[in-house]
């Protein structure tokens, strides 16, 4: 099941690749902008890229969206499953270096309300946290802890969420005006109703970034925290993620921007959410689990089976 | 600059393959017979779909006027909404987000959606231009700027996502398993052969009875044996659905 939502992602991301913006010099453009802040090897890396790119926009535009459609066609299908995870970290890591510029990590310009650390770095971790089990059957507490093991996993966790609080405490992002300047940029273009909802929350926190800031990273500190703690609390500490990743789509990252016509993913609430879902405890064999409910799917399936289907 | 017409022009060309392979499906299965007519209604809507995307994304295959389709799919709109409504009255709204008819009634509620936004009014600066060629078919019609208002681009949004969550839940499913895949893969075909094979996927056909008789017998014409054998194919048939899928998203999100 969480194989298919990120396949899903990987074929909205192929399709929003397609869209016209994609086609204009305004997406060099947007590539070259993110060179800015980083180190100058990175920077020149990142400008080569949005060079290229502008000279042959056509050609490469296709190129990167069909790479994404075919990388969510993959996923989703069964027999290509191991291979299309693989090529998608790959894929990602290049994006995330040339196309995103480290997602503002090196430069300070990352935030968590923004997409900060980069959407797309959330994409290979995914990727290798619902990588197919290669034991079918095998018990183990989450997706994520069967993937890559319980202390790697904690780990990755801890370091996600850890830095996520850290970039809310930048002095960029505690500015006063910084939360509400981020949720009024992105109005532009969007329907009324979300453009309603972000003026409304702009209005909220105007003044009020210092305070803002620190509830953001109290909360993050918290789920960062939460998988080390007992299961119920751990649960819990999931439950505040998935709440504050659908704060952070909602109000500062305007479902991703996609109803303005110009995103190229959904940014990076939604993989927040389905990382959270990976770590959701599975149902653990008890007399319930045992007996078989015909009606009823299990309550999270570790990877699909590994049959070949036509 | 927008989305070069040759990449819209490769997506109607799938979506004409796909009408085609919808139609030799008809015709194989006889669908204007009683035993053919099972899952006919399926390779109908399948064909409809293939000529009005093809006419969408290309002003050149644009065959019927807008209002015309709108009717079309708002009757194919209607037809599946009864089917779902009696195939799983009584057993909740996950028996009907499960149904066998809920992708399509979803594929043509997205068909009728998307007509109806082309010939809406326009929106001033709500959008970008979706074609190199002066739009699509729709817009083409007449209305280069027949972008949807701002709300219904909330409902394209809404009407993607649902495609793409069943394309990938297709994807994901054995081809042919439950009749999802076109019904007309069921047909009864020769026992022990390679049709039988492939069309039967993981569900087992019914064993041929005396009235399949003449249906059954052997063919003679190793060339239509062999068209019938692809066409009936539990992947062509799931490759369609995908198709139609990923291509009808891929209209409602340029649209946006």
């Amino acid at each position: 099941m969480l194989q298919l939502l990120l396949a899903a992602t990987w074929l909205m991301d192929g399709m929003l690749q397609y869209q016209s913006f994609m086609y204009t010099k305004a997406f060099g453009q947007m590539i070259g902008g993110t060179a800015a802040g980083n180190p100058g090897i990175i920077a020149r890396s990142i400008s080569w890229n949005a060079a290229v790119v502008e000279h042959h926009l056509v050609l490469l535009n296709t190129v990167f969206a069909t790479i994404q459609l075919l990388l969510g066609l993959g996923i989703a299908y069964r027999r290509t499953v191991r291979l299309a995870l693989a090529a998608s970290i790959a894929w990602s890591l290049a994006v995330w270096w040339f196309g995103e510029g480290l997602g503002g990590v090196l430069s300070g310009r990352a935030s968590p309300v923004s997409g900060g650390p980069g959407a797309v770095i959330l994409y290979a971790l995914l990727a290798v946290l619902l990588w197919p089990a290669g034991r079918p059957g095998a018990t183990a507490p989450s997706v994520a802890f069967r993937a890559v093991g319980a202390p790697v996993a904690r780990l990755v966790w801890l370091v996600l969420w850890g830095s996520l609080a850290y970039f809310a405490l930048t002095p960029a992002n505690r500015a006063p005006q910084a939360l509400h300047d981020i949720i009024v940029s992105m109005t532009g273009g969007e329907p009324g109703w979300v453009t309603g909802l972000e003026k409304h929350a702009a209005a909220v926190l105007a003044h009020q970034g210092l305070t803002a800031s620190i509830v953001l990273a109290v909360a993050l500190i918290a789920i960062a925290v939460g998988m080390f703690l007992p299961p119920p609390l751990a649960r819990n500490a999931l439950i505040l993620a998935l709440v504050v990743a659908a704060f952070i789509w909602v109000f500062g990252e305007a479902f991703g921007q996609i109803l303005a016509g110009g995103a190229t993913d959904p940014n990076s609430a939604p993989l927040l959410a389905l990382l959270a879902l990976a770590y959701w405890p599975l149902a653990t064999a008890g007399p319930r689990a045992r007996r078989p409910q015909a009606d009823s799917p299990p309550a999270m399936t570790v990877g699909r089976p590994e049959e070949t289907f036509g | 600059m927008s989305t070069p017409a040759w990449i819209l022009e490769i997506f109607a060309a799938v979506m004409l393959l796909v009408a085609e392979v919808s139609a030799g499906q008809l015709v194989i299965a006889r669908a204007w017979t009683r035993r053919g007519s099972a899952g006919a209604d399926i390779a109908v809507s399948d064909l409809l779909m293939g000529i009005g995307m093809a006419g969408i994304l290309v002003p050149g295959l644009s065959t019927l006027p807008n209002a015309v389709w709108e009717v079309v799919f708002a009757v194919m709109t209607a037809w599946f909404v009864w089917c779902l409504w009696r195939e799983s009255r009584g057993r909740g709204a996950a028996a009907v987000a499960r149904g066998h008819y809920a992708p399509h009634l979803v594929h043509s509620a997205a068909m009728l959606y998307m007509f109806a936004a082309l010939a809406g009014p326009s929106v001033e600066g709500s959008g970008m231009s979706m074609s190199g060629t002066g739009g699509m078919s729709g817009m083409a019609g007449g209305s280069s700027g027949g972008m949807p208002t701002p709300h219904a681009s909330t409902l394209a949004l809404i009407f993607a996502l649902l495609l793409i969550a069943f394309t990938v839940h297709d994807l994901d499913r054995p081809a042919g398993v439950d009749g999802y895949f076109h019904v007309v893969g069921r047909r009864p075909v020769p026992a022990g052969s390679a049709l039988a094979a492939a069309a039967a996927g993981p569900v087992a056909l019914r064993q041929p009875t005396q009235a399949d008789a003449p249906e059954t017998a052997p063919r003679a014409d190793p060339a239509a044996y062999t068209a019938e054998r692809l066409l009936l194919s539990p992947a062509l048939v799931k490759g369609c659905q995908v198709a139609i899928g990923v291509i009808m998203a891929f209209i409602l999100i340029i649209m946006i």
